[in-house]
């Protein structure tokens, strides 16, 4: 009969540790046969994740549906244009976003960033395609989806780490949001004109900036983020 | 569609199986296992045969659960099995109510182990303990032993009788019903989350004789003392988180209205008592903590007062605009609804359903009797207790790495002269 030195619990005869404290029972007149009976069986009871592949279907099929639907409406109304390819682009890509992430648990976040990411720009890419757009396509859609692409995955990473804090994610949304909408700017205004002249972009910076700052305060300052959290429940 | 009292055909889920089958989902199991160990190695085909002769006579447990425009329901289940399976180290599984032929009862065997698991939807611990025993009568009788009717072991042979299967909610619901008034939030106990279903258990097996000295030496019984320590070991583990602000320290423990309001139903009749320490108005010692558990659950055993709360959850799912919402919105909101009044103002769950009766001519034949609480919606520990004969089982149960609940409890019970053995399934 073993016991545990540190609980003075009484052990299985067939226990190698303590499982309330893992101490190791280090008996050598008595070591525990592993033949032994267990007390619990050892064999775990597996299961398949099934539910989110029966939704994974779902949505394949009513997206899948969609697509055929304006496929073959688009041979009688207008079949001049190809209007249709916009809407099965549009379900293509949701079933992207949508589906991979659905059927893989766990997928990694660059892997799903850089899956939607290609999705959007394949899709803006097939638009540009039909309206004759390459020079817009390659001169200022591409750029803007890396761009925003960019700021998700460091918004995407630098969350992973502060996920406990609400202020902070709070923060760095803002504030992403405003580096972002900067960057665009910049990318319009190198496309129209090669020149760059901030403004409407500089104003919605400055306004985050400025809903930063007492969030960056309260952060910072002990007592203020206690009365925060007290007042809000955070 | 025709509804009766629940032998042959539909009927309608209690107030507390509404509950259940609208949070079920793969992280959270409303799953609950009694155990019974042999004095030998169990005997597969006796064990299926049992089951065989025994599920006719337990109609509201033969049922499939259905999803309605608006509201579970279930239906009688004909499809083989329920079968006995190989037992498995991550007890009390998530029910899918797809799979498995929709079974919402298993059995399991393990050397010496008879295991069965219930949906809470289908039945409480007290209905599912008349199942189990009739169970272990009937494989008893298929080794050869004469076993008599008696003690609470049904005739299997007899048809099922109209008050087993009676809805105790629907009949006790009369007056002026009141719910639960808003309840603060409570320290959560929660600890790091294992990987997907990986579920920790670990048993601690004591004397009765030692416990009822040990409860009697401060006067009070055996469920209020164990409840205490419970609660004062996660007060002292909250303490030790030194926590800007001390939440109240609250458990629900689970009351069998059988009790208080005469029923034979095997289907569920429970309420939850709430006995509550704030250790923000000072430390309080752990005979301050028995006292303070000791009057509440005894004032939470007032019959008006009991009846007012199941009266208005009784009301509460009757409600018109309730009734036409689309289940799909239902569940949602009350799993919400759950998270608010169920699960926040809680620390954690302790249930003592007591002790385990059998006729004297089973009583050589099992060895002890044990209990486990599937998984809470959040990693945190579930504690259960049963006894049988001399030996208290009290199990801790969860999805939480971190051992500390049960190491300081079974530690507190040590120390305060009761001997433990403990057992788990934990491999590290
Ligand atoms: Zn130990």
């Amino acid at each position: 009969m073993p016991y545990c030195v540190h609980c003075g619990v009484e052990l299985d005869a067939t226990a190698a540790f303590c499982p309330l404290c893992h101490t190791k029972v280090l008996d050598l007149s008595q070591l525990p046969d592993p033949a032994a009976a267990q007390p619990f069986p050892t064999q775990r009871g597996e299961v398949a994740p099934v539910a989110k592949q029966e939704l994974a279907l779902l949505i394949t099929a009513m997206l899948a549906c969609v697509a055929a639907c304006c496929g073959i409406l688009n041979l009688f109304l207008r079949p001049d244009r190809g209007w249709s390819l916009y809407v099965i682009g549009a379900a293509v890509m949701l079933w992207l976003w949508i589906v991979p992430p659905l059927l893989a648990r766990g997928m990694h976040l660059l892997l799903r960033l850089l899956v939607d990411v290609v999705a959007v720009g394949l899709y803006i890419y097939l638009i540009s395609v039909d309206l004759d757009g390459k020079a817009w396509f390659w001169g200022l859609a591409a750029p803007i989806i890396l761009w925003g692409g960019a700021v998700l995955l460091l918004l995407g990473l630098v969350l992973r780490v502060y996920r406990r804090s609400v202020i902070t994610t709070l923060t760095i949304l803002i504030g992403s949001l405003g580096v972002f909408l900067f960057g665009v700017e910049y990318l319009i205004d190198h496309w129209l004109c090669a020149a760059w002249e901030p403004s409407w972009s500089l104003v919605v910076l400055t306004i985050c900036v400025g809903l930063v700052i007492p969030l960056i305060i309260v952060r910072r300052i002990p007592s203020l983020r206690e009365e925060a959290r007290k007042r809000f429940h955070l | 569609m025709a509804e009766n009292g629940g032998a042959s055909q539909w009927y309608r889920l209690d107030n507390a199986g509404v509950l259940y089958s609208a949070l079920q989902k793969e992280t959270y199991s409303a799953i609950y296992r009694f155990s019974a160990v042999m004095d030998r190695p169990v005997d597969r085909q006796a064990l299926q045969r049992a089951v065989d002769k025994t599920m006719p006579r337990f109609p509201t447990f033969r049922v499939r659960i259905k999803r309605g425009a608006f509201w579970y329901y279930f239906e009688p289940n004909d499809a083989p099995g329920p079968y006995v399976k190989d037992d498995i180290s991550n007890p009390c599984q998530p029910v899918r109510f797809q799979e498995d032929n929709g079974w919402l009862v298993r059995f399991y065997s393990y050397d010496c182990r008879i295991s069965v698991e219930v949906f809470h939807a289908v039945s409480d611990g007290g209905g599912a303990l008349v199942l189990f025993r009739t169970l272990l009568a009937v494989y008893l009788r298929e080794l050869g032993h004469a076993i008599p009717n008696t003690c609470g072991v049904l005739d299997v042979d007899a048809p099922p009788r109209q008050e087993e299967l009676e809805d105790a909610y629907g009949r006790y619901a009369q007056g002026k019903g009141r719910r639960m008034k808003h309840r603060g939030k409570a320290y959560q106990n929660t600890g790091t989350p294992e990987p997907f279903y990986t579920f920790n258990v670990t048993m601690g097996f004591c004397s009765v004789l030692q416990l009822k000295q040990k409860a009697g030496e401060y006067g009070v019984s055996i469920t209020e003392y164990l409840t205490a320590v419970l609660m004062k070991v996660i007060l002292d583990k909250q303490h030790r988180e030194a926590p800007r602000r001390e939440l109240p320290v609250a458990l629900a423990i689970p009351i069998n209205l059988r009790a208080w309001f005469p029923s034979e139903t095997l289907r569920n009749f429970i309420l939850t008592a709430r006995p509550v320490v704030d250790p923000s108005l000072g430390e309080y010692t752990f005979e301050e903590v028995l006292s303070q558990v000791h009057h509440m659950l005894r004032l939470s055993v007032d019959r008006k007062r009991m009846r007012a709360e199941l009266t208005g959850n009784v009301r509460f799912t009757q409600n018109r605009l309730l009734q036409i919402v689309p289940i799909a919105l239902k569940n949602p909101v009350m799993a919400l609804g759950y998270r608010i009044a169920g699960v926040r103002p809680y620390s954690g769950t302790y249930t003592n359903p007591g002790a385990f009766a059998v006729p004297p001519e089973m009583a050589p034949h099992i060895r002890r009797m044990e209990v486990i609480l599937g998984q809470a919606t959040i990693p945190r520990v579930h504690c259960a207790s049963i006894s049988y004969g001399d030996i208290m089982e009290i199990t801790f149960a969860g999805t939480q790495k971190e051992t500390d609940t049960e190491r300081d409890f079974f530690r507190f019970l040590i120390r305060d002269g009761v001997a433990v053995k403990v057992e788990s399934n934990r491999t590290e």
